[in-house]
């Protein structure tokens, strides 16, 4: 789960003197919504976005006699230079996908350049890109099924839970252990490999677990 | 009183588990026993099916799929991946019959022998897609069926209506961006229940969207939940769709004493979806419904329930 497997390596890039017109057009080309800038020996300078451009035509939209003819000439004569964001929120290329999401997080930023040591752009991670990340690591859509075990959060639980599960030969296809709504508890997901989780629950609850029961669920 | 086949074979009982599992030949041992003894049987059209062709597996599966199965039941595999889908040596042939069984009973229909049809085959088949068996199934017999009334029968447009509880990924999938089948699930919801898929928003893709309606149910849901649901999605649904003959992917595990899921249903709910779905063929495609057994793993409910379908398919 790192950024330089989950990031996109073939980046569209822009130079300082790239035109807004032009910048426009590569993003409606490759449907995307941020580009980073760079110099020539590829290093990262700022970052500009759809909604960067939006705002730069948008005040002369609002003078009386201004008009699409007008709009394609300021933004053609306007460089990229003058509205990207200088100061850019970063990857690092060894930075985890959890990096990466605290970073979009906490800084509210749809995409991050990923830059290497030297200060020069690998890649780009998009917020979409770290929602499938994890779409995958969680399993979401794979041929499964979900259980919910509440254990005493003690060492050794969790390992006791595999057991019980490999010891009915089937595969474990997804893991994630969480603190639990309810203190000194913690609740670990597994999505298993077999329609007949049956026998699984069972074994479970024989062993002294509670298994979240869907009916726990139920909405009034 | 409706003229309805009753398509089985004996060898259905020859795919038998290596291992204690659910989906055992007792299912329709059950069946008959059952249907026999409340002199069902003798009421319905009795269709042997033979193999099918090859030409009409293929309409759904890969050669090299087949090709695999077959050599894993010839080595004597006991598995295909994983324990849930087991194999003997007789488990490729019987997939073929058992496809061969919903063809069978898509063919009397179509051809009007009979008004409907009651396939009670096995292995089931909605699990399994076009390149991967799994969830106890081989093959696909309802996707088959479909696609042997498109090819040889000239139906344009089929509905399969899925009520195992189970969410039926293999058909899904082999329909995903066909326009010309339509494929509504009714499942409990994929967060608690295999394969965990049949989310509200896979509605199909490409020239299928809008050709794909899933209905996931909530744990403890029954035949109130059930009936909204028919009534209130699948009917409109239908409506919009025109078919030109209706499948129905008949699972009974749904049923509140079945060991494998958490709903709700009970015989008055089977009874109630096949006499709704009786209705709507009525107005849309003559009547025409050939139901294909899928699920059901206890019993006493499967052939209460059965029983309860075959009579509405009798239209006692």
């Amino acid at each position: 789960m790192f950024v330089a497997r989950t990031m996109k390596k073939k980046i569209v890039t822009a130079a300082p003197s790239t035109s807004l017109f032009e910048a426009q057009r590569l993003m409606r080309e490759h449907n995307i919504r941020q580009i980073p800038v760079v110099s020539e020996d590829g290093t990262l300078l700022g970052i500009v976005s759809d909604r960067d451009i939006r705002a730069a035509v948008l005040p002369a939209g609002l003078v009386p006699g201004f008009t699409a003819g007008k709009a394609e000439k300021f933004m053609k004569n306007t460089l990229v230079e003058r509205v990207m964001t200088r100061k850019v929120v970063t990857a690092m290329l060894t930075d985890t996908l959890e990096d990466a999401i605290v970073l979009l997080h906490d800084y509210r930023v749809n995409a991050l350049p990923v830059v290497d040591a030297a200060g020069k752009v690998a890649g780009m991670i998009t917020r979409t890109d770290a929602l499938k990340a994890f779409i995958d690591a969680l399993g979401v859509g794979e041929v499964s099924s979900r259980l919910e075990v509440v254990v005493p959060d003690r060492p050794g639980t969790l390992a006791q839970l595999a057991a019980i599960i490999g010891s009915f030969n089937v595969n474990i296809t997804s893991v994630l252990s969480t603190r639990h709504v309810e203190g000194g508890k913690r609740a670990n997901f597994f999505r298993v490999a077999t329609l007949n989780v049956g026998p699984i629950r069972k074994a479970i609850e024989e062993a002294g677990f509670e298994i979240l029961n869907p009916s726990k669920f139920l909405l009034p | 009183m409706k003229r309805v086949a009753w398509v089985y074979h004996p060898d259905y009982l020859l795919h038998t588990p290596p291992f204690e599992h659910p989906e055992s030949p007792e299912r329709l041992v059950a069946i008959t026993d059952h249907l026999g003894r409340t002199g069902l049987i003798d009421r319905m059209f009795t269709v042997t099916p033979d193999y099918p062709e090859d030409a009409d597996i293929l309409s759904v599966h890969d050669q090299e799929y087949l090709n695999k199965l077959e050599s894993a039941c010839r080595r004597g595999d006991l598995t295909l991946d994983s324990e849930d889908t087991y194999l003997n040596r007789h488990s490729f042939n019987i997939a073929l019959l058992s496809a061969g069984g919903a063809t069978a009973g898509a063919k009397a229909v179509a051809e009007g022998t009979v008004d409907r049809a009651f396939c009670a085959v096995r292995p089931p088949g909605h699990h399994a897609g076009r390149d991967v068996g799994m969830g106890f199934c081989l093959l696909n017999n309802a996707a088959i069926a479909a696609r042997y009334l498109q090819a040889r029968h000239g139906v344009g447009k089929v509905l399969i209506v899925d009520w195992d509880v189970h969410h039926g990924n293999g058909t899904q999938n082999i329909f995903l961006e066909d326009p010309t089948v339509f494929y509504f699930s009714i499942h409990e919801h994929p967060t608690f229940l295999y394969p965990g898929t049949g989310r509200r928003w896979e509605i199909g893709k490409g020239k299928g969207e809008g050709a794909t309606l899933n209905a996931p149910m909530a744990p403890g849901a029954g035949d109130a939940e059930y009936r909204t649901t028919f009534e209130q999605m699948l009917e409109p649904a239908v409506e919009r769709f025109r078919p030109e003959i209706i499948l129905v992917s008949a699972g009974f595990d749904a049923h509140r004493d079945d060991p494998l899921a958490d709903l709700q249903v009970t015989e008055e709910g089977f009874r109630f979806m096949t006499r709704h779905l009786l209705a709507l063929a009525d107005r849309f495609c003559g009547g025409k419904v050939v139901s294909i057994l899928e699920g059901g793993y206890e019993t006493s409910s499967l052939t209460s329930c059965i029983e309860l379908h075959v009579r509405e398919l009798l239209g006692e």
